[in-house]
């Protein structure tokens, strides 16, 4: 018995370092991908900087050429392109993004730091609660067919899976912000509110997180649905499932036990790919909602050319999928016996 | 039934989330623990400000400007009003007197006011100016070191309240840098500087104030700021027009335009910056205590900037002027002003802001000089000018807006402008053909035998108004023939502009102080000594890169005058008269900007029938609007 377990565990120890390897190459691949792309960006920061200075200033003409000179220099754009390049992993390697150029000389850590908590404290709950309701009712209606009222919470979902998130965004604002103005609809917590762990601005969060939460949740919870339910539907007709019938287990140990667990494999694999996209930012969630957060600034940090921001950002996006599908890969054949490591 | 009865429980728990967080029905976005009488909500157009707690504004683009830094807690020596100002449009605001040029304008004297003190307790002297430059200089890398280094030779105070600069070269408007129009070289500090060792890593939080206004607090997210009234706000120069009605300042990001409607309609909103022309509409149709610039249409403050259809004169196509008034003459102005504002646009067919005092010094007394001039076609001699297009455009509209359209001539020539260039496509093919141009199958091709190819360059989404009329425009010059194409370059504008990548785009080389005459804020930087070379970076304005001997003469002779003279007023109609000839750029329209201001909190916003200042609110001129707000009843 031994002897199994330790030739089972050596080969899923040599699984293991096989998918590390790969993961930190996908992690290098793509950490170079988004070098090129934002250093082939046609947007020049020290242009950027000098149009927003000189926008409404009466600043003289011969002075541009002394100022983009000092910019390039405060920068750090010279240096031939090999150089930058070998610079960028040297401070990649120590987690040291440099300064943001739109918002010389604060570090783009810091920035990143400030905007992280927000995007992951909306996302990830909301990822989480959408999944959860999802898969919870996707199954219950993919199992108790005959059910009216989960009927109905199949044409719910499928008449929301397909509105335009803004247009969903734009109706919650309008309803409980204008028409009926209950919930705050801007910022993440009120105007003039420290922010420190007292009850008042931990119950401020909360409520400035409701509409963008929610609207985040209505459109996800559709999509779980859909997808569990006809991944409910495939494994009721397996063999397992109509012998336990025969066998006359009980219904709801047969939803729970044997339908769904073996449903939510694909989902679990989703969750964690959608749980490693949050670290993206949700520009538009952040945008009509006025919510901190990372996508808006990845956006400010495009248009200003400001590529270690926007290096910065997704670099730790791309860090958070890999891993997402990583931990998913190496969980696997614990969770699921049909996985086999060969 | 029982599927109605769960809706409705579902609506229950929906609308009970609120309630069990003790919400109230109203007032969800305004500040806490600060009385809504005494705070005015304001936007601030810059949005969200990623790195919100820095405030040394002298640092190039660290941290945010308009979050109202430069409108409430700072100062320099001059104010310049876009429009009639509250003691004159021209207002000594540190400084006790105008600047004191020597003969050959090498040498600036300036006389301060005494009396005036930082926020910390620190009496302002000489002293601090003196440090704003020599700091400034000392750091290359800061905001204005570049303009003060190619100036500034020496800076002494020699007692107290006087400064004396001795610059580089003659410079006769060198005191601009330190007027504002909209921002200027800010006074800082000495007290605070000179104990910091690198200025340029400095972030100045918590900030000193010279103005009316200290930082009572902020949010880390860069969402909102809040500014308090100093208790010794008479010793700031703001106090010489009495006490700021507001105690406390919010600038906000108040997000898309729908959410900003939304946020004055809720009365959590007291100025809008700015919003597309439809979100004025519906202000002014649903809120009955919304006020803009004008009390009906078109509503809009015409800011001392000018649209135009800016060419890359550098550009073969481009380099005869005859080709480019054709390409004038192909314009409707008024379906451009239909398509960019709604018909809600003051149009200007001169290379001068049709706002301020210049309808009144440019626009009017030049009407007879544009209604005589005359360009050959090759063909013929034509008139282009037709000085009824701001009246037929108000007639246009009027059917639709009724009484809101003034009828009086001068009313809808402050409204919708004066005159524009009549549209005349047979003399623009006369012109085009006069130039080498050959039309083929429909199709305009160039002396070489290309299709006549224009790209005209727009921002998109982030200049929504400008990128309506770029469209209208290259639908007339398709109609025509010409190759027309819109290019959206969205964030990459800047950058293109000043690299020269382009054929044509919609923006402005042309902006005035507005409520002064005098035209060097912009057309010194014309001169053919700052053009580029092509393939060159060009600074700014002259995003044309066109150079012309007769206009550099006008420059040079500006150079010598002082600012007040009016012989700069002559020099600047003369500057007017050759633009009209070369039309380096096709002039469209102001830039119309929609503020929305809520009276139910405050009154006493500056507007048409009382313009002491300009309304829109990241101005640092727009202070002055402080002092005139009053509780409303």
């Amino acid at each position: 018995m031994s002897g199994i377990t330790g030739a089972a565990m050596s080969g899923y120890l040599a699984y293991v370092g096989r998918r590390l390897g790969q993961f930190l190459l996908v992690v290098f691949i793509g950490i170079n991908i988004a070098y090129v792309v934002t250093h082939a960006s046609p947007v020049d920061p020290v242009e950027q900087s000098i149009s927003a200075v000189t926008s409404y200033g009466s600043t003289a003409p011969e002075a541009i050429e002394q100022m983009r000179n000092s910019l390039r220099e405060l920068y750090g754009l010279g240096g031939n392109p090999v150089e930058q390049y070998f610079q960028f992993w040297k401070r990649i390697l120590r987690a040291d993004f440099g300064p943001s150029l739109s918002a010389f000389p604060t570090p783009v850590g810091t920035l990143i730091g400030r905007a992280l908590p927000w995007t992951v404290g909306l996302l990830a709950v909301s990822t989480i609660v959408a999944w959860g309701l999802g898969n919870l009712l996707g199954g219950l209606a993919g199992y108790y067919r005959q059910s009216r009222g989960l009927k109905l919470m199949g044409v719910i979902a499928m008449g929301l899976h397909p509105i335009p998130y803004y247009i969903l965004a734009m109706l919650l604002l309008i309803v409980f912000g204008f028409l009926w103005p209950v919930l705050p609809i801007s910022g993440g917590s009120a105007m003039n509110l420290p922010q420190t762990l007292t009850p008042e601005f931990v119950l401020s969060v909360l409520r400035h997180a409701i509409l963008p939460a929610l609207s985040l949740i209505l459109i996800g919870v559709g999509s779980w649905f859909l997808g569990m339910r006809a991944l409910v539907s495939n494994v009721l007709a397996e063999d397992f499932v109509v012998y336990a019938e025969l066998a006359g287990v009980r219904p709801w140990r047969i939803l729970t036990a044997y339908v769904m667990r073996n449903a939510l494999v694909p989902q679990v694999t989703g969750l964690a790919m959608s749980l490693g996209g949050i670290f993206n930012g949700a520009v538009i969630t952040e945008k009509v909602f006025g919510y901190p957060g990372l996508g808006s600034l990845l956006v400010d940090a495009v248009y200003a050319g400001d590529y270690g921001l926007v290096l910065g950002v997704t670099t730790i996006s791309i860090l958070g999928v890999s891993i997402g599908v990583l931990a998913i890969d190496l969980l696997y054949p614990l969770l699921d016996p049909r996985v086999k490591i060969s | 039934m029982r599927c109605i009865r769960a809706l409705l429980v579902v609506a229950c728990a929906f609308g009970s989330v609120p309630a069990l967080l003790g919400t109230p029905a109203v007032a969800q976005g305004l500040p806490q623990n600060i009385p809504r009488k005494e705070l005015l909500i304001l936007e601030n157009p810059e949005g969200t400000v990623k790195n919100a707690g820095w405030f040394n504004i002298w640092t190039i683009n660290a941290g945010s400007q308009s979050n109202g830094l430069q409108q409430a807690a700072l100062d320099t020596l001059w104010y310049i009003d876009p429009e009639s100002g509250l003691d004159g449009v021209w207002d000594n605001s540190l400084a006790s007197d105008k600047p004191q040029y020597n003969a050959d304008f090498t040498e600036m004297t300036v006389k301060l006011r005494s009396g005036i003190f930082w926020s910390d307790g620190v009496e302002f002297t000489a002293d601090d100016v003196v440090s704003t430059v020599t700091t400034q200089i000392k750091n290359p890398a800061m905001r204005f070191s570049a303009v003060l280094a190619s100036n500034v030779a020496s800076v002494d105070a020699p007692d107290a309240h006087t400064v004396v600069f001795k610059l580089k070269k003659p410079n006769s408007r060198f005191h601009a840098n330190f007027t504002v129009r909209w921002g200027a070289v800010w006074i800082l500090p000495k007290h605070v500087f000179d104990k910091v060792d690198d200025p340029v890593k400095f972030d100045f939080n918590k900030p000193i104030s010279l103005g009316a206004y200290v930082l009572h607090s902020y949010d880390p997210d860069g969402k909102w700021y809040i500014w308090q009234l100093r208790e010794d706000w008479q010793r700031t120069t703001l106090a010489r027009f009495g006490k700021p009605g507001p105690k406390y300042l919010a600038y906000v990001d108040p997000g898309p335009p729908e959410k900003r409607v939304i946020a004055q309609l809720n009365h959590e909103l007291d100025v809008i910056h700015d919003i597309a022309p439809e979100g004025m509409f519906a202000l002014a149709k649903q809120s009955r205590t919304t006020r803009a610039w004008f009390k009906g249409f078109p509503y809009g403050h015409p800011d001392p900037t000018l649209p135009a259809v800016i060419f890359n004169t550098q550009n073969e196509n481009f380099k005869n002027p005859d080709v480019r008034w054709a390409l004038a003459l192909l314009i409707d102005i008024k379906a451009v002003a239909m398509a960019a504002y709604r018909g809600a646009a003051t149009i200007s067919a001169i290379g001068v802001p049709p706002t301020g005092t210049h309808p009144a010094t440019y626009h009017g007394p030049m009407g007879e000089w544009l209604g005589a001039f005359e360009i050959d076609t090759g063909k013929r001699r034509i008139k282009p000018y037709d000085p009824t297009i701001g009246k037929q455009i108000a007639d246009m509209l009027r059917p639709a807006m009724g009484d809101q359209i003034p009828s009086g001539p001068a009313e809808i020539a402050r409204a919708f402008g004066m005159g524009w260039w009549k549209t005349d496509p047979q003399a623009a093919q006369e012109l085009l053909e006069k130039a080498g141009f050959s039309k083929r199958g429909g199709a305009w091709l160039t002396p070489d035998g290309k299709p006549f190819s224009v790209r005209v360059m727009v921002e998109g989404d982030l200049r929504p108004v400008m990128t309506r009329a770029g469209t209208m425009i290259v639908q007339l010059w398709k109609q025509a023939g010409i190759d027309a194409r819109i290019d959206v370059a969205q964030g990459t504008l800047p950058t293109r502009r000043a690299a020269g990548d382009f054929d044509t785009f919609i923006g402005w080389s042309v902006e005035t102080w507005g409520g002064h005459q005098d035209l060097s804020y912009f057309l010194d930087s014309w001169h053919s000594q700052f053009v580029a070379e092509p393939g060159k970076p060009q600074p700014l304005r002259n995003w044309q890169r066109w150079s012309n001997p007769a206009l550099d003469g006008i420059i040079e002779q500006i150079r010598t005058v002082g600012f007040d003279d009016p012989k700069s007023i002559e020099l600047g109609k003369e500057y007017v008269k050759l633009a009209v000839k070369e039309m380096p750029t096709i002039p469209l329209m102001a830039y119309n900007v929609f503020t929305a201001m809520d009276q139910t909190y405050w009154t006493g916003f500056p507007t048409s029938e009382n313009p002491y200042t300009n309304p829109v609110p990241n101005w640092g001129n727009s202070r002055y609007m402080f002092v005139k707000l009053k509780p409303a009843n």
